[in-house]
């Protein structure tokens, strides 16, 4: 098979392009001035770019852990690029770009790490006999994406109440949306991932209940970091509409939840065959 | 350049005599029309709550219009006695009255530093003077570098950053809890002079709801009239408090009329996972301090508030060195290319009439060489004549040059003019 110079591109080239942009924002906030801000979207942009390369020339798996974690990477980079255009004055990729380099960090150290080489061409996950698994590690995505969004706005709440309590000047601070804009959005990504994830994690269940093979995940850590992000979130879902929790506490359980995210996503999946377990 | 900025701001006069000289429309537009009819001057009136300001601007070959004749001048359009305007008159000449206005629309010479509103009435100052056909080349020239200069110190350095009021410190505040307003509630409680003005901030903000509570039900009613709010009767204050996302306290109470309990019994429970923002501007405070928790319930008194303006007011004075440096750079622009567009056609002038008399001269011994020399000793005869002429030429220029950089080539300007015998 030939391959093209697009198709040389790695973590590496779309990993740095985010480093450099997250360093620019930082540069931006000690001193502000256009032309940070404009450098740091141009290499989030380039790092968009080559990761939207990579995905299309490798068309990672949804169902293996590294392709979770670089497409969860590729819907966070849209995140960041769409906060930095539409809240310009905010910190906002400061707090996204740190999350979108650990994933595609923790993807590129799964691929490294061996059992993992990306294929070029029509990806075998198409294929019918995997296509619950697909089903069901993409539902988990989609899922993740609302954890992960949850968490990065309960990150910036905490601060933003840190804050408060404190009483700091609003002018010697960074940035940050409202609690009131923060909360909305921590609220909106619950109600989006709580029914992705349940749905996820009933199809997985079944899978693997008539997978008499792989009968003994259950007890894997996959599987109970799975089973234990969706109990966070129920518990969630509890507190923000049947009691009156602090705010502040439900962005704690948030952050737990995206723990136990990266957790389920770095663990071996139970439901995937071939290269990606 | 022949400019002149007299005036009088908050540090040269008191109040009552800046109050007396205060332009209205009418007697703007009369001081308008006097001021280049009688001074034969290009003339800008600024006038502020803080200063009153004449920009005069007069051709260089004619005398500078001076602080006395201006005081004259005031006492005349206000009828106030001359000598009562006379020892509070600054006077800043060419270079320096350049500095000055770039110094007030930036916000330099502003009792609040760095506050913005002051590039505004620049603005509308220039434009009432443009309108009325008062300025001339110098002040067209003059105002707009004002205020390019003044949007270029709020750019490059952090003098107009942050809040230095209270009301603007509470409504920073509110925007880090906050983010719409139209279906908020703004609860006010007493009638205290600090609340009034709070809340005028905080109207701009356009809340859905403003309820005004008293212990006097008048004085409720009146404040609520003046802001379209809702009189809300005393005994009801905790209920009040459950519909309010804003509070703003300011009674005169000696007890808290919030403490801790009363508030965790009365109200929160009723209130939901609401957040609520109380301003206790009360002294002694209104609110028990301990309800602040930053997350559903933050409570800011007005040491708060204050510490923050102070902070904020303190962070813009660090920027001073780089304003001034930004305000420097600009002034020496400004004269530079106001030398140059003086210059120009003096220097074109002259260059002219020396390249004429250098044809009268050259032209018959040119003639009278032809053939006797050849080409090349020809056009090297020529040469030596125009290097002779540059070299003499140099020195003039160069001086008229130099003067002008200072912005003092007036007497240069007409000595040249003599000495070569140009026309102006």
């Amino acid at each position: 098979m030939t391959v093209t110079p697009l198709q040389g591109v790695t973590h590496v080239c779309f990993g740095l392009s985010y480093l450099v942009a997250f360093l620019l924002e930082c540069g931006r906030l000690a001193w502000p001035g256009g032309a940070w801000r404009w450098l740091g979207l141009g290499f989030g942009t380039v790092g968009l770019l080559t990761h939207t390369l990579y995905i299309v020339f490798h068309q990672p798996t949804p169902a293996a852990p590294y392709g979770s974690l670089l497409m969860l990477a590729w819907v966070l980079a849209l995140f960041y690029l769409y906060g930095t255009v539409h809240h310009a004055r905010q910190a906002w990729a400061v707090f996204v770009l740190p999350v979108v380099i650990l994933l595609v960090g923790l993807s590129f150290a799964l691929v490294s790490s061996g059992g993992v080489s990306p294929e070029f061409g029509v990806p075998a996950w198409v294929s019918g006999e995997r296509l619950w698994g697909v089903i069901h590690g993409t539902l988990l995505l989609l899922g993740a994406v609302g954890v992960s969004v949850g968490f990065l706005a309960s990150v910036m709440y905490l601060v933003q109440a840190r804050r408060l309590r404190k009483k700091l000047n609003p002018g010697r601070v960074i940035p940050l949306l409202s609690l009131e804009r923060l909360e909305t959005m921590n609220r909106r990504a619950l109600f989006l991932a709580f029914p992705l994830l349940s749905a996820g994690l009933l199809v997985g269940s079944v899978l693997l209940r008539h997978n008499h093979d792989i009968g003994g995940n259950w007890l894997s850590l996959k599987v109970l970091s799975t089973g234990g992000l969706w109990v966070v979130f129920l518990v969630l879902v509890y507190l923000r509409y049947g009691s009156r929790v602090p705010p502040r506490r439900l962005a704690w359980l948030s952050v737990a939840a995206f723990v136990l995210l990266l957790l389920a996503l770095i663990s071996a999946h139970p439901f995937a065959t071939g290269g990606a377990s | 350049m022949n400019l002149r900025a007299i005036g009088c701001n908050v540090q040269s006069a008191a109040v009552e005599l800046r109050e007396k000289l205060a332009f209205d429309a009418d007697k703007l537009a009369h001081a308008l029309a006097e001021l280049p009819a009688r001074y034969g001057a290009e003339a800008v009136v600024l006038g502020t709550c803080n200063r009153v300001e004449l920009y005069l601007a007069r051709p260089e070959e004619e005398a500078a219009v001076h602080s006395p004749l201006i005081a004259e001048f005031l006492a005349e359009i206000h009828n106030v006695p001359a000598d009562d305007i006379r020892p509070h008159l600054y006077e800043y000449a060419d270079a320096e009255a350049v500095r000055h206005i770039f110094r007030v629309a930036s916000g330099l010479d502003s009792v609040v530093l760095g506050e913005t509103q002051i590039a505004g009435q620049v603005k509308e100052a220039f434009e009432a003077a443009l309108k009325a056909g008062a300025t001339g080349p110098l002040l067209n020239a003059l105002f707009p570098a004002a205020l390019r200069v003044s949007k270029r110190v709020r750019t490059e350095t952090k003098l107009a950053e942050g809040h230095v009021s209270v009301s603007s410190a509470a409504v920073d505040f509110i925007r880090e809890v906050f983010d719409t307003f139209s279906d908020k509630t703004v609860l006010v409680i007493g009638a205290g002079e600090m609340g009034r003005l709070t809340l005028n901030h905080i109207k701009e903000l356009k809340p859905a709801r403003v309820l005004v509570t008293n212990r006097s039900p008048e004085r409720a009613a009146a404040l609520a009239a003046q802001h379209n709010g809702q009189v809300v009767p005393w005994d009801r204050l905790d209920d009040a408090l459950v519909e309010a996302d804003i509070v703003l306290s300011t009674t005169g109470a000696p007890e808290p009329i919030m403490p801790r309990r009363r508030f965790d019994e009365r109200v929160r429970p009723r209130r939901g996972n609401r957040t609520l923002v109380v301003f206790d501007m009360a002294v002694p405070r209104d609110f028990d301090p301990r309800l602040h928790d930053g997350d559903r319930v933050s409570v800011f008194n007005v040491d708060d508030l204050n510490r923050v303006a102070d902070q904020a007011a303190a962070e813009r004075r660090k920027h001073i060195p780089a304003a001034e440096g930004i305000i420097g750079a600009e002034v020496t622009r400004f004269v530079q290319d106001w030398a140059r567009r003086q210059d120009g056609p003096l220097i074109g002038q002259l260059m002219a009439e020396a390249d004429r008399l250098r044809e009268t001269i050259l032209a018959p011994v040119l003639a009278r060489l032809r053939g006797k020399l050849t080409p090349a000793e020809l056009e090297y005869v020529e040469g030596a004549f125009r290097l002779f002429q540059n070299r003499l030429l140099h020195g003039p220029i160069a001086a008229l040059s130099e003067a002008s950089r200072s912005g003092h080539a007036g007497t240069l300007r007409e000595a040249v003019m003599k000495l070569f015998g140009l026309k102006g």
